[in-house]
C-alpha cells in the first residue's frame, strides 16, 4: 500500500533470531547483546527510488578480553577464537534481515572500542582473515571491505561505509549507513559491527569512471587559478 | 500520508548483570519516518481531519511490521511521535492518541491496555525512549521497561516519527516484587 519493498513484510525477519546451535560458541565470546538495524527509504527528495533500498547493521556487544593487557600483548589467539564466531553470527544476521546473500550489494565493517581498550583490539576483531575473509565469503563478496573505528562511549554513534561487495569503485554504492547502541560499549567492551546495502543511494546520478571526463589539473587550470 | 523512511530496529539481550538471559531478551522498535500532515499551514485548530487521514494508516502500516520484527508473541508494548522542530507536540499526539492508531496494534497483539506512550519534539537524531507495559495488565512491574531509539537523519522540521515497540518478555532478570505485595 505504501510501497514497501517485499523484504520488510515478508518472510526473513521471521529466521531472524533462529540458529541457536551457536549458543555456546556465542557464550564463550562474552557476547552481551546484539542490535540490529534496518532502515528502508521509501521517499528521497519527493521521489521514490528506482526500487526500495534495505541498509542494514548488525551489531554484536562483547567484553574486550584485552583489558589491561598492555601494548605489547600477543592478541592472536583471542582473535582466533573470537572474530570467526563474530563473523558467523553478523552476517546471519545481516542476511536475514536483508532477504539473503544475493540481495546484498554493498557491505562494510566496523568497530567501536571502549574507553578501557585500545583502538587496536578493535581493529584486530575486524581487520584480519578471522573476521574480513569470512564475512566477505558469507555474504558473496570479493571487495576489500571498507571499515569506521572509534573509541566511545556508550551510545555514541558511529558512521559506517559502505560500497560495493565485488566492485568496490561503483560510485552509485557508496553510501553510509549510522550504527548505535543505547547502553554500548562500556569501559571493557567492545561493539562489533557488519554492514551491509540491498543497492545504491536513492537517486545516484553522479556518473561513475565509465562515463567520467578526463579531469587533470592541467586541464581544470581555469577554474584552479 | 507521505511516507519517506521505515526504520526497524530488534535487540537482543544474551546477559545481564553479568548472568545468561535465556531465551534471550528481545524487543523490536519500528519507525516511519512521514511528513507531517499539518506541515506549513500554520495553526490549525482542528486536527480532526488530518488525523482521520493519517491516524488509522500508520497504525496499520506499523502494526503488523513490529510483531513481524519481534517474530513471537508480544508481552509488552508502546507507542512514540516524535516531531520536527516546525510542528507541534500536539500533531505528533494527535496521530497516536486516538483509538484508530493504536487499535492496530492492541488487535494484533491481542492486547487490551492502552499504550504507553513518549511525545517529543527535537532535530534529526534526537534520541527518544520508548515505555513499554504489559499488553493485557498495565500494573504488571516485570514488564515495565523502555527501549531507546535513534534515527540518524529524522525527523526533518517538517516530518514527524511514529513508532511502535513490542517487547517479548519483562525486564532481563526482573526480580522485584508485585505490586499486590504492597497492597
Amino acid at each position: 500500500m505504501f510501497g514497501i519493498h517485499p523484504v520488510l513484510t515478508s518472510a526473513p525477519l521471521t529466521v531472524m533470531f533462529c540458529g541457536m546451535q551457536q549458543i555456546d560458541a556465542r557464550a564463550e565470546i562474552g557476547l552481551r547483546k546484539l542490535v540490529v538495524h534496518r532502515e528502508c527509504v521509501v521517499s528521497e527528495a519527493g521521489a521514490a527510488p528506482a526500487r526500495p533500498v534495505h541498509q542494514a547493521t548488525a551489531a554484536a556487544v562483547v567484553r574486550n578480553p584485552w583489558v589491561g593487557t598492555g601494548p605489547t600483548h600477543d592478541l592472536s589467539a583471542e582473535v582466533a577464537r573470537i572474530a570467526p564466531v563474530l563473523a558467523r553470527l553478523l552476517t546471519d544476521r545481516l542476511i536475514a534481515a536483508l532477504g539473503g546473500v544475493d540481495a546484498v550489494e554493498a557491505f562494510g565493517k566496523a568497530a567501536i572500542v571502549g574507553s578501557a581498550g585500545e583502538i587496536e583490539h578493535g581493529g584486530a576483531l575486524i581487520h584480519t582473515p578471522y573476521f574480513g575473509n569470512l564475512m566477505r565469503e558469507f555474504l558473496g563478496g570479493e571487495s576489500i571491505i571498507c571499515f569506521a573505528d572509534a573509541r566511545a562511549d556508550a551510545g555514541d554513534p558511529l558512521v559506517v561505509p559502505l560500497w560495493h561487495k565485488t566492485a568496490a569503485a561503483t560510485r552509485s554504492h557508496y553510501q553510509t549507513v549510522t550504527v548505535r547502541v543505547s547502553d554500548a560499549p562500556r569501559a571493557d567492551e567492545l561493539v562489533i559491527v557488519a554492514a551491509a546495502s540491498t543497492g545504491s543511494r536513492p537517486h545516484p546520478r553522479i556518473g561513475d569512471r565509465t562515463t567520467d571526463p578526463a579531469i587533470t589539473p592541467t586541464i581544470l587550470e581555469s577554474v584552479l587559478t | 500520508m507521505k511516507l519517506r523512511k521505515i526504520v526497524t530496529v530488534v535487540e537482543e539481550t544474551r546477559t545481564e548483570g553479568g548472568r545468561e538471559v535465556y531465551p534471550p531478551a528481545r524487543v523490536a522498535v519500528v519507525a516511519a519516518v512521514i511528513e507531517n500532515p499539518w506541515a506549513s499551514q500554520g495553526f490549525v485548530e482542528d486536527l480532526g481531519p488530518g488525523i482521520n487521514d493519517t491516524a488509522s494508516d500508520i497504525g496499520s502500516l506499523l502494526a503488523p511490521l513490529v510483531l513481524e520484527a519481534l517474530d513471537g508473541p508480544a508481552e509488552a508494548y508502546g507507542k512514540a511521535a516524535i516531531v520536527g522542530l516546525n510542528g507541534e507536540i500536539e500533531h505528533g499526539s494527535g496521530l497516536i492518541h486516538t483509538l484508530k492508531f493504536g487499535d492496530h496494534f492492541r488487535k494484533a497483539a491481542n492486547a487490551t491496555t492502552l499504550l504507553p506512550a513518549v511525545e517529543k519534539r527535537g532535530p534529526a537524531g534526537i534520541v527518544f525512549d520508548i515505555p513499554l507495559k504489559h499488553i493485557t495488565d498495565a500494573t504488571i512491574r516485570s514488564h515495565h521497561q523502555t527501549v531507546e531509539v535513534r534515527i540518524a537523519d529524522a525527523p526533518h522540521a517538517d516530518e514527524i516519527v511514529v513508532a511502535l515497540a513490542a517487547a517479548a518478555q519483562g525486564r532481563p532478570q526482573q526480580r522485584l516484587a508485585p505490586l499486590t505485595t504492597e497492597q
